[in-house]
This record gives C-alpha cells, structure tokens and sequence, in this order.
C-alpha cells in the first residue's frame, strides 16, 4: 500500500476567494475545471496532494484529526476553538480587525452604562476575554451569520464581528466603538501529520508560505 | 490518517494476540537489558490528580492508576532506601482524553532508569536512546522516526529571563503550535521579547538531522545552552553509528511535550504517517528529589494502544509476523 494521499484543507468564502488566485501557476494551484464544479476535493498541479474546501469553522477539526495534513483558516477562528494543531505561518492576507460595532451615535460609554447589555456574536471566547479585559458583564446572543441585523432589530444593542472594509457596517448604519482584537489567514498542520512525515508536509508547507505570504 | 479508538476498547482476537505478544516481546527486551517489572496497584490512596478515573471506596475516594512513572515513583520512594537502578513496567492505565479521539484505557510498556549521586546522566540517557531505537524492529514497524529534544533548550531561556508563569506558559503553548508569531504576540512588550522571539525563530527553524543542532548558534541564549548542546551532540555521536537502517533520527529543538514534567533530554518515537507518538520519555530530575529522594531518573512509555490502532488502519506500516 502507498502513502496516502495528502490534502490540504483550504476555506471557502472570503479567505478562499483571496487564496485561489494567489496559489495559481504554484505546484499546489487548484484544479481550475473541479473549482468550477460542486466537488469539494479538488486536485492540485502535484500529483498525490488534493485540496479539501471546507467551512471555515469546520476546517480545524479536518487538521487536529489528522484527516488533513495542513490547512488555512483565520486566526479569529482558530481563537475560538481549543484544537491541538500546530500553527505554522501567519500568511497575512485576510487581515481584518475583530471589532464591537453599534448604531451610529451610540458611543461605547453609552454602552459600557447600559444596565443589560446585549451582545450579538459568533466569537463568544473573544467576546468574553475582552469583556473580561475590560471589566463589563454582558448577555451574549450567540449568532452564526448576519450579526449586523441584530443591533437595527433590537436583538442586541451592539455586535462583535469581524470588520475589513466597513462597507457592510456602513450599509447599515453600524459603526465600530472598539477594536478587539486582529485576524489574519494562518497555514496550520496536523500535529502527527508535520512530525511523523517531515520531509513529506515541510516542503508543501514551504511552498505555500511562499506563494500566499506577502 | 485518522485515529479512531473506542474510549474502552474490547480487544478482539487479533488486536489481543498483538498486544500479548507486543508485551512479551518488549519487557523480554528490557529484561535483557537488566530491567526488573514493579507492578504498581491498579488503584491509587494517596494522590487523585486532575484527569484521572475517580470514584468511591466506600468514603474514601480513590482513583484508578493514570500514569506508570507517577506510581512506580511514589512506590519507590516510599519501599526503597536505595533505588533499584532499572525498573520496567507494563499495564494498563486509566486517563480522561484531552482529545475526543483518545481512549481512557490506555496500555503502555515503559521503562525507568534511576541514577544516584555520583552515576552518569549521559549514559543513562543514551542507554534509554539505544533501547528506544530497538523498539520499532521489536514490534515489527518497518519504518520509524525517532525526534530527539531537550526539555532545556527552553526551560533554561525562559527561567533566566524571569518570565512570571502565566507569561512562560503562554510562550510554551505558542512554541508548542509552532508559531513563532505567537510567541511574539505573547512578548510584545516585555524586556525580553527581542531576545525570546529569536530563540523561538532559532528552535523552530530546523526539524532535520543532527546537523540541526547548529541552527541554536543563531539564538542569543547559545552561550546558556552549551552545556545541553554538548550534550545532545555527545548523545548523537554515541548513536548515529548504531542507527539501524529502518530508523530515522531527526533533533527537534522544539520539542516542549511536557515541559512542566521534563528537565532534559526527550525523545519521541514516530511512524511515518501515524498522528500520534507511539512512545516517548526523556530525563525528569526533579520527580524523585520532590518525593524527598535525592536521585535522578530518566524512562519511556511506550503506547502500546496507539500501535493497536495503527496496525488496524495502517497495517502497511508493519512487517507480517
């Protein structure tokens, strides 16, 4: 029996819009005609090594287990997971700010005075570290996607969410009160994976700090 | 390759004909060698550490043995004036998984090599370094990788800067995920951060060959670690000769498994493609003088579940007996 083949595990959605074109014309550029099919194990220009493309907030567990041998995921989500996984390179790109954000006009004094203040999120550790930091106590609304409707619905007073350009802040009225916290895109490994077979997974992971770090 | 052990596995014919024989086959090794079994109690009165299988004896609560090195340290401690210099074991242990995939029920083989006032650490070590390097073709592995660290190559830094132990742990949990980032991140603002983040640059640079020891040079605690660099290389001039063709020897500088535990020398048995070390162990000189025993020890465990479930998913890695 030979190796397995090795797959890297890699995000949809924005960080993964930013990471196709970077990887193109590498050893590890994906398959162009598998991208634009509904597969999510795409071939990659080296023969044995495929690409898995994951939920973000899935993608750690596919490395920690070993499944995949590295991959690339926002640090914001790799704070809110406790895997045992090694984190090999922060690649940069992806850089966004993790941020509380309000209605325009609601300072943060404003909210830091509010006897009950709800806070709408997917990033509860994050949240809780900084309301630690800060010495506030909040409810927290935990939510999976659209927090920016929780604040004009009344479903919190402010959010906790990841901010790059503003633009979907401003769309709706939201502006941010305090920063948080940075993320950036970071190539993980699988812990076994990286020390069992060093000479196998150091050169991909070579090859993709070199093609997607700044 | 992913890892998928029933928290108490039944063993079933095969993998129970395998552990039977892997057992045998391991403590005759160490019994050639001039290690002696101590079979600790299964159950432990004295300690219920955190982690361990807890339940009540009647008022009393106990726990179910959760490590070999911890048990055989506390029986020798208080049965042996003089310590029996090697000791073997092998059993069962009983431990709450850190990840969801681990078992509960853990069986090890493992060994101890205690030294008193005035006995060599260096050969003490490589002896264990040798007995390690027999085991892949004792149980049959056709190929293996064996890491080679030194629990001081981090500690030493780390206590010499007086880094508070809230922020040394942060730095060794950055070092253990291999981010030198992070460990710049866990710094920022510290006196020491230029100096640490560049032994954490130096550390994590190479996972190659001995040749990789000379990457310390670049790190500003190298005058610090000379003493431990001498060390490892006497260490690996003392096995490269021996090195059976089916193994590989790798030096990770890196290595801080356990860095609350060991004090010097580790080492870490690998299999190509298996997610987890099949066997570890290294020097822990503070145990025994914690027990109010003035000696040093060094052992190994060697994880004999983990080897079950890798003969089960990836029986290539074995020669057929």
């Amino acid at each position: 029996m030979n190796a397995p083949a090795i797959l890297i595990a890699f995000p949809k959605g924005r960080l993964g819009d930013e990471l196709v074109p970077l990887l193109a014309g590498t050893p590890l550029a994906l398959d162009a005609q598998a991208l634009k099919s509904r597969v999510l194990r795409i071939p990659t220009a080296t023969p044995g090594v495929s690409a898995l493309l994951l939920k973000g907030a899935d993608l750690p567990r596919y490395v920690a287990a070993g499944v995949a041998s590295l991959g690339i995921v926002g640090s914001d989500t790799l704070d809110e997971m406790d895997m045992d996984l090694l984190e090999l390179a922060d690649l940069g790109f992806g850089a966004c700010r993790l941020s509380l954000c309000a209605l325009a006009g609601l300072s943060l004094d404003e909210l830091r005075a509010k006897p009950h203040l709800r806070l709408a999120t997917k990033f509860p550790r994050a949240t809780e570290a900084w309301l630690t930091r800060e010495g506030l106590t909040a409810e927290l609304v935990p939510l999976s996607s659209s927090a920016e409707l929780a604040p004009l619905l009344g479903l919190a007073d402010a959010i906790v969410d990841l901010v790059q350009t503003g633009g979907t802040l401003k769309a709706h009225g939201l502006v941010e009160t305090a920063v948080l916290g940075r993320s950036s895109a970071r190539l993980v490994a699988a812990r076994g994976a990286y020390l069992s077979e060093p000479a196998r997974i150091r050169p991909l992971a070579d090859a993709l700090i070199a093609a997607l770090k700044g | 390759m992913p890892v998928r052990t029933p928290h108490f596995p039944d063993l079933l014919f095969g993998p129970a004909e395998r552990l039977r024989r892997w057992e045998d086959a391991l403590m005759g090794l160490l019994a050639d060698h001039g290690y002696r079994e101590l079979h600790p109690s299964l159950v432990l009165r004295d300690t219920v550490p955190d982690g361990a299988l807890r339940f009540f004896d009647g008022d009393e609560l106990v726990a179910l043995r959760w490590d070999f090195t911890m048990a055989l340290a506390s029986l020798l401690a208080r049965r042996f004036p003089e310590p029996p210099e090697r000791v073997s074991y092998a059993g069962a242990v009983f431990r709450r998984p850190v990840q969801p995939w681990e078992a509960v029920e853990r069986f090890e083989v493992g060994c101890e090599r205690i030294t008193t006032e005035g006995q060599s650490s260096t050969e003490a070590d490589v002896e264990l370094a040798r007995l390690l390097m027999a085991i892949p073709g004792v149980l049959g592995l056709k190929s293996a990788i064996l890491h080679m660290g030194n629990a001081a190559l981090v500690r030493r830094p780390l206590e010499a800067e007086g880094l508070s132990p809230e922020l040394a742990a942060e730095v060794v949990a950055a070092l253990s995920r291999r981010a030198p980032h992070r460990v710049a991140q866990a710094l920022e603002g510290h006196p020491s951060a230029t100096r640490l983040s560049a032994h954490a640059q130096a550390l994590l640079s190479e996972l190659d060959g001995p040749a990789s020891l000379a990457a310390l040079s670049a790190s500003p605690y190298a005058e610090l670690l000379q003493e431990e660099v001498d060390h490892m290389d006497r260490a690996l001039q003392a096995l490269l000769p021996i090195l059976p063709a089916n193994l590989e020897l790798r030096v990770d500088l890196a290595d801080v498994a356990g860095l609350d535990f060991y004090t010097g020398p580790t080492l870490r048995l690998w299999a190509p493609g298996a997610q987890q070390e099949l066997a570890a162990g290294g020097r822990y000189d503070r145990l025994f003088p914690g027990l109010g025993r003035p000696w040093k020890a060094a052992g190994f465990c060697v994880r004999l579940s983990r080897l079950l479930d890798l003969a089960e998913t990836r029986p290539d890695l074995f020669e057929q007996p």
